[in-house]
């Protein structure tokens, strides 16, 4: 059954969309990603211009975020006063992102500037995922290995206004973390992500955050950042298409669930690899698009950005 | 525009309805559509028009669509360090967003090139000079590419032997419309002509629009683009809710 997408003006197997919707909320149910990452390259690869499908994954990614926020809500693992400097950085950085977004689109680059931020970011995330866990699962083997120390010191701690953050148990400069929101800020918007592959890491070895609320904070930040991206993507840009968001929510919700029931059947550093390789495998994939030669030289663009 | 199934009964009609001593130029063609309306409704996967008609006596059809004029943006993809960037581009001025020629035969043997010229008919080699500021050297291979691309994507093409005549009165195309095919007012432009010269010339008009929730969602977009950013955030985290209540308990 095919679907017309109304902004993104092209005919889709609605199949199709809740399969992707699904398999890639599964992968977010079993390993607790956001999952837009994934997302925004499948769609592209689908034949969704890029422009849409940054735009609309991160209004899905507004859905896909509001109940695990809301979970750790309830639990408390969230730190208001930290997500809120986070939060303010992100606005900024996603603020410049969508007009960093708009200007690309108008001159014709935007296609690349995404598939080099996706190559560049989930060839590291991907290569460290493995790294990672192949070096935890041979120090469960070997306990008399060298653990990493946690909540090192580092020159940031002795930037200026400091903040205490009651709940990370941290008195740290708020321009740390201000200036880490942004830089995630800046990523939802020309990814379609919600950033929290770079969030979450960033706040346990940069900010030294207890990981406990680390998730919790994280998600909180991510649901007003991509809901700022979606609504100025939509003012600037007019390419949220709201019909393929919804039908990759109705999947994405159905997927996640089963995930989520999966994960405890499986261990947590093979299932590690497993999503450091699904990732590097998308990594190559984007990559492969940019430098094989097109079969034409010429392509046709959109007239300044507009309609 | 390929040859489209024998509709008998449709011809027979219209035979029936056909003016009966024609005297004047317009009197030699009468054409129609077999709707003048393509509507892009929720399950649009692309859709065929029957274009058909009658001709006072021999002479060749030539049947033009044309679509609304937009602006087409043509980028020169580069190699730089190993990758594929967008490099020149060229901007070509209200370009025919969609140009469809079918003919009985082929152009060339139909009418003189100077003839064709002047009523805008091309075998799929629009001349774009007028519509762009670039030099005629570099013009060439950036028309060449809007016009393989336009081709590729079904929006552009050229059907010698498109147009099928039964019994020398009779003729009928099929116009083809992609799924991507752009909204807006569309001409068909019909031509008789007889060893070189033009004897009569029709237009009819056809509209393509949108319809039904994707075209509301569309004005929505981008009338109100503020507001319908907000309904977006808005549907987003009742969903993201909702799945929350619904799978907790």
């Amino acid at each position: 059954m095919q679907i017309y997408l109304p902004i993104a003006e092209v005919s889709v197997n609605v199949l199709v969309l809740l399969g992707l919707g699904g398999g890639v909320g599964f992968l977010s149910g079993l390993f607790g990603v956001g999952g837009g990452f994934l997302m925004t390259p499948l769609l592209i690869f689908i034949g969704i211009s890029p422009a849409v499908a940054v735009a609309t994954e991160a209004n899905q990614v507004v859905a896909a975020s509001v109940s695990g926020a809301l979970a750790h809500w309830r639990r408390r693992n969230v730190d208001v006063r930290m997500g809120l400097v986070l939060l303010a950085g992100g606005f900024v950085g996603s603020s410049l992102g969508v007009w960093l977004f708009t200007a690309l689109r108008g001159i014709g680059q935007i296609d690349f500037v995404i598939s080099v931020a996706y190559v560049v970011f989930l060839g590291i995330i991907g290569a460290l995922m493995v790294f990672e866990s192949v070096r935890a699962w041979q120090r469960q083997r070997n306990p008399a290995a060298p653990r990493r120390k946690l909540h090192q010191h580092y020159w940031v701690h002795g930037l200026p206004l400091k903040m205490r953050f009651r709940a990370s148990k941290l008195y740290i400069s708020a321009l740390l973390p201000f200036f880490i929101g942004l830089f995630v800020g800046v990523l939802a918007a020309i990814m379609g992500v919600g950033g929290g592959f770079v969030m979450v890491p960033a706040m346990i070895y940069l900010l030294g955050m207890p990981t406990a609320i680390v998730v919790g904070t994280s998600l909180f930040q991510i649901v007003f950042v991509t809901a700022n991206v979606t609504l100025l993507q939509a003012i600037n840009n007019q390419t949220v298409d709201i019909v393929l968001a919804l039908f990759l929510l109705i999947g994405g919700v159905i997927g996640a669930q089963i995930g989520a029931r999966f994960s405890s059947r499986l261990r947590g550093e093979q299932l590690r690899i497993l999503l450091g390789l699904i990732v590097l495998a998308v990594c190559l994939r984007v990559a492969y698009g940019l430098v094989a030669t097109p079969d034409d030289l010429f392509a046709l663009g959109v007239p300044g950005g507009r309609e | 525009m390929t040859a489209a199934r024998p509709t008998a009964a449709l011809f027979a009609l219209l035979l029936w309805a056909a003016p009966p001593a024609p005297a004047l130029a317009a009197d030699r063609l009468v054409v129609d559509l077999s709707s003048d309306e393509v509507a892009i409704t929720t399950g649009f996967t692309g859709t065929e028009l029957l274009l058909f008609g009658v001709k006072d006596g021999p002479g060749d059809v030539v049947v033009v669509l044309l679509g609304p004029n937009r602006d087409a943006v043509v980028r020169r993809r580069e190699r730089v360090a190993g990758v594929w960037v967008n490099g020149e581009s060229a901007v070509f001025r209200r370009v025919p967003a969609y140009y469809h020629v079918a003919s009985t035969r082929p152009l060339e043997q139909i009418a003189p090139p100077e003839i064709l010229a002047a009523n805008r008919i091309a075998a799929g080699t629009l001349d774009l000079a007028a519509n762009t500021r670039l030099p005629a050297a570099k013009r060439a291979p950036f028309r060449d590419g809007l016009i393989r691309n336009k081709t590729r994507q079904g929006l552009f093409g050229y059907h010698p032997g498109g147009v099928a005549v039964q019994g020398e009165r009779l003729f009928r195309t099929t116009a083809v419309f992609p799924a991507t095919v752009p909204t807006g007012p569309y001409r068909v432009n019909v031509y008789l002509f007889d060893r070189g010269k033009l004897l009569a010339r029709q237009e009819t008009t056809l509209i393509v629009r949108k319809h039904g929730l994707g075209a509301s969602v569309f004005n929505f977009a981008h009338r109100q683009s503020i507001l319908y950013g907000v309904v977006a955030i808005v549907v987003a985290v009742a969903a993201g809710w909702l799945a929350g209540v619904v799978f907790r308990s």
